[in-house]
């Protein structure tokens, strides 16, 4: 196939990439320095700030905190989410049309306001404590992800052959178990993944929900960066970066790469 | 504005596999030539060079004696009718028509005019500020046939143009395209896996096997006289009994197949000539079905029965292999039956040995 | 029992999106109608306030600003990778993902120590004797315009990749045999089929802009204070919570007109929908 590109594009393109990557590059080399102040490229090459992450309490509390809501709010979104998809795929005539419209409603309303409403009726009005507030504000900034996903998956999926299973005499449930998730298996690896890192990130709705004890990695690392500015937090974010490249390689292995340009 | 096309040595490549190895092929002015396979054969590969998509590892095409080998495709003024149309969605029926000539800097009353004409030939010129989306595919066909030949290009070229279509309206349109390309007179390349509608449309027909040409000749030839095995089973020669002759009587050879099957064949119902190693071709009509025991013929015994409308096809197991042949209406046997397969010459050829 | 298993499977989902976020931004919104100087009154207050006009206007510039540098670079950008064959294109793919799936607050982080006063760029500046006092670039507009971009492009240029393959390649074919060039086709094809999915891609960076929290505190702090962190303050800082309200609802109607408006439009100019 002869496509020709200008040259003038394809040098953008090799900027444009550059400005991608540049700026992380930055980020790995400066946590690798030796200093106790932010530079690149590194002056002396120690791990130091890696081993400072751990050292520094809130560090380590807000690492878990954000692995527990992340991994119970997807779980959570999972559970109520892939019902959902199914029944707007497999029952879309008898389900009003604004339904699905509903569970896109968290991707239309700003996270911010969603953040700040849950913490004025729910944290402070119903006096929820800070974790269930923040399991309940990630659940429904994943929520969405899940619905689109598992619906997208189950587009491609024949219900004809739930019909043949169930023609053959296997119940509704099991076969929903044997037939039709099986099929929707790389959907749900896809919702499960996005939902992760995508609350493991966010800062939008926890700025408002966390508090006094408990906060999540961002927002420990927002208030950090008010205070110091060492290589600490430097460090985090290569943390962070090798979580994205273990749940990209994550993606290559179950779903191929080709996946994520979607 | 018509020219001759010259395909000469070209072999063609995606990644390591060779996909067209040295084809050569004529399209004379004003001649319509299909390319025929099944897909893979390397037909649409022939015209993606051809158009400018692809590049050949070698070889050159020639238009009307000008080198196309290495020139863009938009240079090229072919016409071109795409299988599923390639209609611009967001352009209407008259903008489409006229997007070629737009390109050629023809603008103002003279476009309007040739797109208004071009319009009225197809018989859509109710239809010229609609979009593609809201037409049938039998209109969509037609405004892609005016869209390649409104720029009036010396040379048109069809990949599957009918195949997205329904039997009814795919015959139609066959005869609305050999009536238009032979009003302009226009040298044209018809793509298609549809032996019916090649042999319908063409002046010659390629049949196309792995990246090469099995053989290149008027419908009627390569239905009644195929040149090779392929091209015989291609066209439904489905009996292929290879033979030699043990003995030349003048007028008539006797011939031996596997088994010891003996027939006596009149050199004249075969062009004159038998070599001494040859494969008698035949249909499954050109094998009579007899009960006779007493006539010549290939001894059987009878398997499936299957009604075709005209006659009785039959599963018959021979000396000579598995054969398939016909036997009439008004005489239906069981299978199990002995008989004899005796050869209709009409319906059969000799081909050389593989 | 089966006429409702529709009904039945969604229920879960329906109660957590009504009982969690529905209600809950609808009080939201209901705190700004409920206040003892009348219904209106937060927002007057709000559009009398130059300060918060400023804002208001500073988030709309910063938004288009952002919207158009990252809308031309991730066209122009994707045109390239859709064309790229292979390999290449699937490292190009990749290196547009990872800072996609990387986080706000490390990408907003890099920009910080880039821009900073003691930072990448400042020091090389001055190491090469180009100034020899540090630019003030952190807390400017363009620090976050440019953080902004960072954070936008990856997301753009993924629509766009998107939009560009849903083009069939014949209609490209069809366009060069008769006889356009490769600038024509893509003036006259390309860039019309792809305006919806660009309209599409256009509001979702506009909108995350318009909403973004972590970037202009980083970035802008005090000095350059958009919705979000006005918000922020008024919430967290002020505690005055009509006030955040009020910004809060302006935010949605704000998002919410974007959305429909641009949809509307995206969807009018798809003849492929038709």
């Amino acid at each position: 196939m002869t496509r020709p590109v200008h040259p003038l594009l394809i040098a953008l393109t090799v900027l444009v990439f550059i400005f991608l990557v540049g700026p992380l590059v930055i980020v790995v080399g400066s946590a690798l320095s030796d200093t106790t102040y932010l530079t690149f490229p590194p002056q002396g090459l120690s791990l130091r700030w890696f081993e400072n992450i751990f050292a520094i309490a809130a560090f380590r509390r807000t690492i878990i905190t954000s692995l527990q809501i992340a991994f119970i709010s997807t779980a959570i979104a999972l559970v109520i989410g892939i019902p959902a998809a199914y029944a707007l795929n497999r029952h879309r005539i008898q389900l009003p049309a604004w339904l699905s419209t509903l569970f896109v409603l968290p991707v239309l309303v700003p996270e911010l306001v969603l953040g700040f409403s849950l913490l004025k009726s729910v944290a402070t009005g119903f006096q929820v404590p800070i974790f269930p507030a923040l399991i309940i504000g990630h659940t429904l900034l994943v929520l969405p992800y899940v619905v689109r996903v598992i619906s997208a998956s189950l587009a491609n999926f024949d219900f004809a052959a739930e019909e043949a299973a169930v023609s053959l005499g296997s119940p509704p449930l099991k076969t929903f178990f044997t037939i039709v998730l099986p099929n929707v298996r790389s959907g749900v690896i896809a919702a499960f993944i996005l939902c992760f890192i995508t609350s493991i990130n966010d800062v939008s709705i926890s700025i408002f929900l966390t508090g006094p004890g408990i906060s999540t990695l961002p927002i420990q690392i927002l208030a950090h960066v008010e205070q110091f500015f060492d290589p600490t937090i430097a460090s985090v974010s290569v943390l962070l970066m090798a979580l994205t490249v273990a749940v990209m390689a994550v993606v290559e292995r179950t779903l191929g790469l080709t996946f994520l340009a979607k | 504005m018509t020219q001759k096309l010259s395909i000469s040595n070209i072999s063609a490549h995606y990644g390591q596999t060779k996909v067209l190895e040295d084809l050569s092929l004529e399209v004379g002015e004003g001649e319509l030539v299909s390319l025929l396979g099944a897909s893979g054969c390397g037909k649409t590969t022939t015209l993606r060079l051809v158009a400018g998509f692809l590049t050949p590892t070698s070889g050159t095409i020639t238009l009307g004696g000008k080198d196309l080998t290495r020139l863009p495709a938009h240079k090229r003024d072919i016409g071109l009718v795409f299988q599923n149309y390639a209609l611009f969605p967001h352009m209407s029926v008259a903008d489409n028509v006229g997007f070629g000539l737009k390109q050629r800097g023809i603008n103002g009353p003279e476009r309007k005019t040739r797109v208004d004409a071009m319009l009225e030939r197809v018989g859509l010129s109710a239809l010229a500020d609609r979009l593609p989306g809201a037409l049938s595919g039998g209109q969509k066909q037609r405004v892609a046939l005016a869209r390649a030949l409104v720029i009036e290009p010396p040379l048109l070229m069809f990949d599957e143009p009918l195949s997205n279509l329904d039997a009814k309206l795919r015959i139609d349109m066959r005869v609305e395209i050999r009536q238009l390309q032979r009003a302009n007179g226009t040298t044209s390349v018809y793509v298609t896996h549809d032996q019916e509608e090649a042999f319908s449309i063409s002046d010659r027909v390629a049949i196309m096997h792995q990246g090469r040409i099995m053989q290149l000749d008027t419908p009627e030839t390569l239905y009644q006289r195929p040149a090779n095995a392929f091209v015989a089973r291609f066209v439904g020669f489905e009996n292929l009994v290879p033979m030699r002759v043990v003995e030349r009587d003048g007028a008539k050879v006797t011939a031996e197949a596997e088994g010891g099957v003996r027939l006596t064949l009149p050199l004249e119902n075969y062009g004159g000539h038998i070599p001494d190693a040859f494969v008698l071709a035949c249909r499954d009509e050109g094998l009579s079905v007899t009960p006779d025991l007493a006539m010549e013929g290939i001894p059987a015994t009878l398997g499936l029965r299957t009604y075709l409308g005209r006659a009785y096809q039959y599963q018959a197991e021979t000396p000579a292999g598995h054969l398939v042949a016909n036997g009439p209406l008004t005489q239906p046997l069981e299978p199990g039956m002995a008989v004899k397969l005796v050869p209709v010459p009409e319906q059969c050829t000799i081909l050389a040995p593989e | 029992m089966k006429k409702f298993a529709g009904w039945t499977l969604s229920t879960p989902a329906t109660l957590v999106v009504v009982a969690f976020l529905i209600l809950p931004v609808a009080a939201t919104f209901w705190t700004t109608f409920s206040t003892p100087n009348g219904p209106l009154a937060p927002y007057f207050a709000f559009f009398n306030s130059n300060l918060r006009r400023t804002v208001l206007l500073r988030t709309i510039n910063v938004s288009l600003a952002t919207t158009a540098i990252s809308l031309v670079i991730g066209f122009l950008t994707a045109y390239v990778i859709s064309r790229t064959p292979g390999w290449l294109k699937s490292i190009l793919i990749i290196a547009a993902v990872f800072p996609l799936l990387t986080g706000v607050v490390v990408r907003s982080f890099a920009w910080l120590i880039i821009l900073g006063r003691n930072g990448i760029l400042n020091t090389s500046l001055i190491s090469l004797g180009i100034t020899d006092t540090p630019f003030q670039m952190l807390y400017t507009q363009g620090s976050v315009i440019v953080a902004m971009v960072y954070l936008f492009v990856p997301l753009m240029i993924l629509t766009c990749v998107g939009v560009l393959e849903s083009i069939p390649d014949d209609l490209i074919q069809a366009s060069s045999s008769l006889g356009a060039s490769p600038t024509a086709t893509f003036l006259q094809v390309i860039l019309p089929l792809a305006t919806p999915g660009l309209i599409v891609g256009a509001v979702l960076v506009f909108t995350g802009s318009f909403t973004a929290y972590a970037t202009p505190q980083l970035l802008g702090g005090e000095q350059v204070m958009m919705m979000g962190t006005l918000m922020y303050q008024q919430a967290m800082v002020v505690f005055d919570w009509v006030s955040a309200s009020t910004i809060a609802a302006i935010m949605v109607v704000f998002t919410i007109a974007i959305v429909l408006v641009m949809t509307r439009v995206a969807r009018r100019l798809n003849p492929m929908a038709v």
